[in-house]
């Protein structure tokens, strides 16, 4: 795991203002700062899908840069 | 006869937050006349309301009825709900003013929005207006509700710069035109401007508010303060750190032109425990400083529903359902056929074979599921199929081509312990309902009768006093509806009277009420007895009557 | 009353592009990083939007990373 860009370190599921599931995501920053990134359903199913993950615990680890690709690929 | 109605014998919560008394309310020529002890036989028409309470109309102050009051000027079901009066227009859309060449672009917009069937804008009502003033004559012609419009930032965009609106910044030339309609709408009724920073259109892109430098909302800020009027906006509300700058942006805007500002929605999550608290920080901050800065806040938690027809991140946390259920769909029946994978995937949820997730889910109807299994329990349909339930929801899904939607209720903004302090804040606007808004995907009608139901009665949270206010006079403050929001003598006879032991909201239904037999996620009201708008009794008994006596009423 | 310290942010000139808004925010940094700091510390913007990379003028762009 790279230290020196943002990487997930953690996932949460929640209710979206929608009435879908909404992603969590829990993003660490160089120096050590978090904060919460709320990715809509569609986003959240296409990031497990590009990091490979068949469970939210399975995206810590994974660069800031999946949730990128995973917003620019739905 | 003294007075039209006389609502006799009822408890008085008057919309100030002051303690209730009993009384008598005398109603003429639609406003009220006297509240005190009326003289028996003084009304032409008695209401009695012995054990009931009678409170001041609710105002709901985040809608989307702009549509369907063109076929329903009773914004149903609102008006059973004991709502007197409501502001559609949110997040920049208004159905003016619009040119006839450009609403196309902004049905598709409202279509993404409201899920409103493409019906609605064909069939239901004749398209005759462009301004602002034409549409409020339009809706004028049957409304039984009161009506605060906003008039739309996108749409005020999309006249001046058409497509471009879309597209790019606006030059200081656009941005006067802008003001100069907006002046004209705020003139013909408007009670303030919606923004929207979220909003987007049927193919993705952003909503022409959007485009919009902060130069332009000041502007047309300067324009509302000319009035002081409102500015609505829907904040990136998912994120903290966002919506603590928008508040202050907002804050600025109201401190430099004097106005009202207010934001929706705001929800508490369980996943970010931290966002209500700092987001109430930075608003006691800017009002300290003089700001208004409304958070709004809805009541009713935040239900999450699923099919098997796509996959969902209601499974994420098990491994096997988001394999099979993210194939594509041949691959996805194929497995889910499969008597190996499907027994695997039922023994992934554990002993109770998915008692404890799924067992609350409820069949929502509106789609493929059999009629009689609608607002049926999972694990009530499990046990009399003498299932597991997560066999049960497989195997229903499978019998019904995967067209069976799951509700699992209020999995968000749901614990009322960690929410009600926010609602009792007295800077907390109550509102956020979307009444008319997101019509096939979920209910948005019903949350007065969750506040009393839940914060009030069960709860404790509120008294009856302060949940009244909260959603009567407190709103018409914030929005200057200087006539509306309490019983005082004088003021318009907008009137509720409930059963404050039962008014509740009813449980979520499918309609086939809308335009070419659109369907739409309603509630019914329980322990609403009677409402008058504008001193006529437009709902009674359980059933709305004739009277049209709403106007636009700003 | 002082306001606590939030979050930086500004937000997008006409026609700015991701790279002109980075070397404007983050001056001095080479700019592919400061490029990739921007979208790290803005992904409400550039994970998601369509077009992808499209800056419109109402975005609140933060320019220092989250301080909690």
């Amino acid at each position: 795991m790279s230290t020196d860009e943002a990487v997930i370190v953690g996932a949460e599921l929640a209710a979206g203002h929608d009435g879908t599931t909404e992603l969590v995501v829990r993003l660490r920053h160089p120096g050590g700062a978090e904060n919460a990134v709320v990715l809509d359903e569609d986003v959240g199913l296409a990031l497990m899908a590009r990091c490979g993950a068949s469970h939210v615990d399975e995206l810590a680890g994974h660069s800031w840069r999946r949730i990128m690709e995973a917003g620019d690929g739905v | 006869m003294a007075y039209d109605v006389v609502v006799r014998n009822g408890l008085v919560v008057d919309g100030t937050g002051a303690p209730s008394f009993r009384a008598d309310v005398g109603v003429k020529d639609g406003r009220i006349a006297e509240i005190g002890a009326i003289a028996p036989g003084a009304g032409a028409r008695e209401v009695d309301a012995a054990g009931r309470v009678v409170a001041p109309g609710f105002i709901d102050p985040h809608t989307h009825f702009d549509v369907q009051l063109l076929w329903d000027g009773a914004a149903r079901p609102a008006l059973e709900h004991g709502v007197t009066c409501v502001v559609p227009g949110n997040c920049s859309l208004s159905l003016a003013p619009l040119k006839a060449a450009d609403r196309q672009r902004v049905v598709g917009m409202f279509q993404q929005i409201e899920e409103m069937p493409p019906e609605a804008f064909t069939t239901a009502f004749d398209w005759s207006w462009e301004d602002f003033a034409g549409y409020r004559r339009a809706i004028e012609k049957a409304l039984s509700i009161n009506v605060a419009p906003l008039v739309g930032h996108s749409v005020i965009r999309l006249w001046v710069m058409g497509a471009a609106a879309q597209e790019r910044a606006a030059t200081a030339d656009e941005i006067a035109a802008m003001q100069d309609l907006l002046r004209q709408c705020l003139e013909a009724g408007a009670v303030g401007l919606s923004t929207s920073f979220v909003d987007i259109d049927e193919n993705g892109r952003p909503v022409p508010s959007r485009f919009a430098q902060f130069e332009e909302l000041d502007a047309l800020s300067a324009t509302l303060g000319e009035f002081g009027r409102m500015l609505q906006c829907v904040p990136e509300f998912y994120d903290t750190d966002i919506t603590i700058a928008r508040i202050d942006q907002l804050s600025e805007l109201s401190l430099k032109h004097g106005i009202p500002t207010t934001f929706s929605p705001v929800f508490d999550s369980r996943a970010t425990p931290n966002n209500v608290p700092r987001i109430m920080a930075r608003v006691e901050e800017q009002f300290a400083r003089g700001a208004r800065v409304w958070p709004q806040m809805q009541t009713r938690p935040i239900d999450v529903s699923f099919s098997l027809l796509r996959p969902s991140l209601f499974f994420a946390r098990l491994p096997r359902w988001v394999r099979v259920l993210r194939q594509p769909v041949e691959a996805r029946l194929a497995s889910l056929n499969d008597p190996e994978t499907k027994a695997k995937m039922v023994a992934d949820l554990g002993a109770d074979g998915g008692e404890r997730m799924m067992g609350k889910l409820v069949v929502r109807g509106g789609d493929a599921a059999p009629a009689d299994l609608i607002g049926k329990t999972l694990g009530e349909i499990a046990a009399a199929r003498g299932q597991a339930p997560a066999l049960a929801l497989i195997d229903l899904s499978l019998e019904n081509g995967l067209d069976v939607a799951f509700l699992a209720a209020s999995t968000g903004h749901e614990d009322t312990d960690r929410v009600t302090p926010t609602p009792a804040n007295p800077l907390v606007h109550i509102g956020a309902s979307d009444g008319g808004a997101h019509i096939s995907s979920f209910s948005t009608y019903g949350d007065t009768g969750y506040l009393f139901s839940e914060f009030v009665r069960k709860g404790g949270h509120l008294s009856l006093e302060q949940a009244v206010a909260k959603i009567t006079g407190e709103t018409a403050d914030i929005w200057g509806l200087k006539d509306r929001g309490r019983l005082k003598a004088g003021l318009a006879a907008d009137i509720v009277v409930f059963d404050p032991d039962t008014i509740d909201r009813e449980a979520e239904l499918p309609a086939f009420d809308m335009p070419g037999d659109g369907m739409r996620y309603v509630r019914g009201a329980r322990g609403i007895d009677t409402v008058l708008v504008n001193g006529q009794v437009a709902y009674a008994g359980g059933a709305y009557t004739e009277a049209r006596s709403g106007v636009v009423c700003v | 009353m002082a306001l606590t310290t939030q979050r930086r942010f500004t937000t997008p000139g006409p026609d700015e592009t991701v790279e002109e808004l980075a070397s404007r925010a983050l001056p001095g940094e080479p700019l592919e990083a400061a490029v990739d700091r921007i979208k790290s510390w803005n992904l409400h913007i550039f994970a998601g939007r369509k077009p992808a990379g499209l800056l419109l003028g109402s975005d609140v762009v933060f320019v220092e990373p989250p301080l909690g």
